[in-house]
């Protein structure tokens, strides 16, 4: 089913032209502030601000509320709901407080390991942390995000920087594939820079005469390149590279997903496929060249969860890992995820 | 009055059912250990230790007040934000019988009260869905003794949870009820069974709950994929106006299925395992706790729900633009003063004064 892939691309194409600039990410509710492991006064004044004077999302709540008739019913019921949203507001301070040990902790503890686990450039202790272990993801995703043009490490060189960390860590693991995304498809748009990067940090992890070989797949715009821009490959000996990396991006979740269902439906329509041929067999075979295959490991370096709009149909059984409270892409957020990997039973439905 | 009285006694079985199965998973009495091994000493005085806790916990004044402080933090959270849509992975029903030492089955059994006991909690607190994911496809691979354990407990609760949304001094009173998944996997008798079920509650309108019984997303997904292209075949709906709502309404949580507040997994494993990926995947708050799933208490729902509730207040506070002060002024006008606005008319205004021109006289 060629046919349906060639559309769907040509389709995503078209929109990418449409529309230059992604529409806003709307982050987890966790991870609204950019410290938002660490509430900070004007936070929790904010919150607390925030319920006293937002009316109750609860129907019954407001209800109460207008249907109490009478002088005394009606102040008694009003007297109730303030008491009660004071109350919240003490249990926002004493959980605030309560966050912020947690969060001082767990900042002390990410600064011990990093200390602990420290790669310095060096593949040979990245393959001996990793030799302890039993077993390694096949494929591994990485979510990393773009942070603020003034912060340290952060516009889009950051997100290179960290990218280009990531692929020189997991070629030393002796991990074959790699998944790279990030919302706005930063890598993406600047991949040439990208392939520059990831050479630059591989001649310093590797003898620079004979740096690994690399191949960077975008499914969106269904190209692969080889190496660093300059260096391509041209005969097949030297396509056989140590690593594919795939760059993603918001495009190849939901929206890959809509415009398959929309030339699905189309062909249907036109009588040029039939309505039994749509299986989960061929969704799925569909969609893992528009977009990958599943990962067996997602590793996000941001301080709660958040999946970004990765691709859903690819996080199946995926693994998650991500270090409270930690903030950056650091190497041991990295061995700690393939550690906690190597320690979980993988049993579908059983 | 007979149905009355039938109806009557079909509630006793199930209260009595009910009783039995509390009385099935408190914990027994130990043998006696052998002194010498310290390690047998340990594990007597632990189990000696939790049948004492779950003693205090049956007290009746004990229980009354718990009862009591549960209602007030109840009330406490339903004043501030609440989230739409909750979901539970229910993991760890078989770790726990195991660590307890008893049958599967009921560590199944005690999983089905958690979720009721939280139900409950959800239904005080105005939360409007909630779903679980009750049996995955791949759970077919799992021994059929077990399977049919499951089914069978299904069917029972399903009775059971119909009984109490009818029941207007029950704590789920105006409970709708969905059973959604590949329902052609599960037998035409227990499919009837669900359909009734369904009819009785489908007046209910204080909270939906869905529970996920051979569920797994991507086949939710690839249903969705499908009927939209039947939909352009047969009804012929233009193929270029799927969009993202669309497709969302046609998977199995119909509206709810774009947005999943919270979804909390037990039992300490952090993956999807096949779950709610379409609607968590982009700004869905997902929950890990390594509690097993029958002790996942109100106490724990209630720490998890204070911090959603922490942080979305937090992020509605930068989300609305209007300054603090301005808005509490306002509001306290509002709340503390609320007369109605006077309407006045300009004859009833004291004249003014007299009206004098620099210019002159004229």
């Amino acid at each position: 089913m060629s046919k349906i892939k060639e559309r769907v691309l040509r389709a995503q194409d078209e929109g990418c032209k449409r529309s230059h600039r992604d529409e806003q990410r709307v982050s987890v509710v966790t991870n609204t502030t950019r410290e938002s492991g660490r509430p900070r006064v004007a936070d929790v004044k904010g919150a607390v601000g925030s319920v006293l004077l937002s009316p109750s999302d609860s129907e019954a709540v407001r209800k109460k509320l207008e249907s109490q008739t009478g002088v005394w019913g009606k102040s008694s019921g009003k007297i109730e709901y303030i008491f009660y949203k004071i109350l919240l507001c003490v249990f926002y301070m004493l959980y605030a407080c309560a966050r912020y040990t947690q969060y001082y902790y767990n900042r002390a503890k990410i600064l011990i390991l990093n200390l602990a686990y420290s790669p310095s450039n060096t593949p040979q202790l990245i393959r001996q942390d990793v030799l302890k272990l039993q077993k390694l993801p096949k494929r591994l995703a990485a979510i990393v995000e773009k942070k603020r043009e003034g912060d340290v490490g952060g516009g889009v060189s950051g997100v290179l920087n960290d990218g280009s960390d990531l692929v020189a860590w997991t070629i030393s693991a002796g991990i074959k594939h790699l998944t790279l995304y990030d919302f706005d498809g930063h890598l993406k748009r600047n991949v040439d820079d990208f392939r520059n990067s990831v050479h630059h940090k591989l001649t310093k992890y590797y003898d620079p005469s004979n740096v690994p070989k690399f191949a960077i797949r975008i499914p969106q715009w269904n190209k692969v390149y080889f190496n660093a821009p300059g260096q391509e490959a041209g005969d097949v000996a030297s396509k056989k590279v140590a690593i594919e990396i795939s760059l993603l991006s918001n495009r190849d979740g939901r929206e890959t997903i809509i415009e398959l269902t929309r030339t699905m439906a189309d062909l249907c329509a036109q009588n040029e496929m039939q309505l039994s041929d749509i299986t989960m067999k061929l969704i799925d075979s569909e969609l893992t060249q528009l977009v990958g295959h599943e990962p067996d490991l997602l590793l996000y370096f941001g301080p709660n969860l958040d999946l970004q709009g990765f691709p859903p149909w690819h996080i199946r059984l995926t693994e998650f890992y991500w270090e409270q409270d930690n903030d950056q892409v650091s190497y041991s957020v990295f061995i700690r995820g393939l550690k906690n990997y190597a320690a979980c039973k993988i049993n579908v439905g059983k | 009055m007979a149905e009355n009285n039938e109806s009557r006694s079909s509630v006793e079985v199930i209260e009595k059912g009910l009783k039995q199965t509390k009385e099935r998973i408190k914990p027994r009495a130990p043998p006696f250990p052998n002194i010498c091994n310290p390690v047998s000493v340990l594990e007597y005085a632990h189990a000696q230790k939790l049948r004492l806790w779950s003693f205090v916990m049956s007290l009746a004044c004990v229980s009354w007040a718990l009862l009591q402080i549960q209602t007030i933090l109840t009330n406490i959270l339903k004043v501030g934000p609440l989230p739409e849509h909750v979901s539970f992975i229910m993991d760890g029903n078989r770790r726990y019988a195991k660590s307890l030492d008893m049958p599967i089955k009921s560590g199944h059994e005690a999983g089905a009260i958690t979720l009721l006991n939280l139900l409950a909690v959800c239904r005080a607190l105005g939360v409007k869905t909630v779903s679980a994911y009750a049996f995955s496809i791949e759970n077919f691979n799992r021994p059929q003794e077990e399977v049919d354990t499951l089914t069978s407990l299904l069917a029972e609760k399903l009775d059971e949870v119909a009984r109490r949304a009818q029941d207007c001094n029950s704590e789920l009173f105006g409970l709708r009820l969905s059973v959604v998944g590949e329902r052609s996997r599960i037998s035409k008798d227990l499919n009837e069974r669900i359909s009734s079920v369904e009819r009785m509650t489908s007046e209910g309108d204080s909270m939906t709950l869905y529970i996920c019984f051979p569920y797994t997303s991507r086949n939710d997904i690839y249903h969705a994929i499908y009927d939209c292209a039947e939909g352009a075949k047969y009804h012929g709906f233009p193929a270029a106006q799927i969009d993202e709502a669309f497709l969302g309404n046609h998977m199995m949580l119909r509206g709810h299925s774009n947005k999943c507040d919270l979804l909390v997994r037990t039992s300490g494993h952090t993956r999807l395992s096949d779950y709610m990926l379409w609607q968590v995947h982009q700004n869905g708050h997902v929950e890990f706790s390594s509690t097993l799933w029958p002790d996942f208490g109100f106490l724990e729902f209630f720490r998890v729900l204070l911090r959603w509730s922490f942080f979305t207040s937090i992020q509605r506070r930068r989300e609305s633009k209007r300054l603090l002060r301005f808005h509490t002024v306002s509001r306290l006008r509002q709340t503390l003063f609320s007369q109605k606005p006077k309407h006045v008319s300009i004859e009833d205004l004291p004249a003014p004064p007299q009206a004098v021109s620099v210019a002159g006289r004229n």
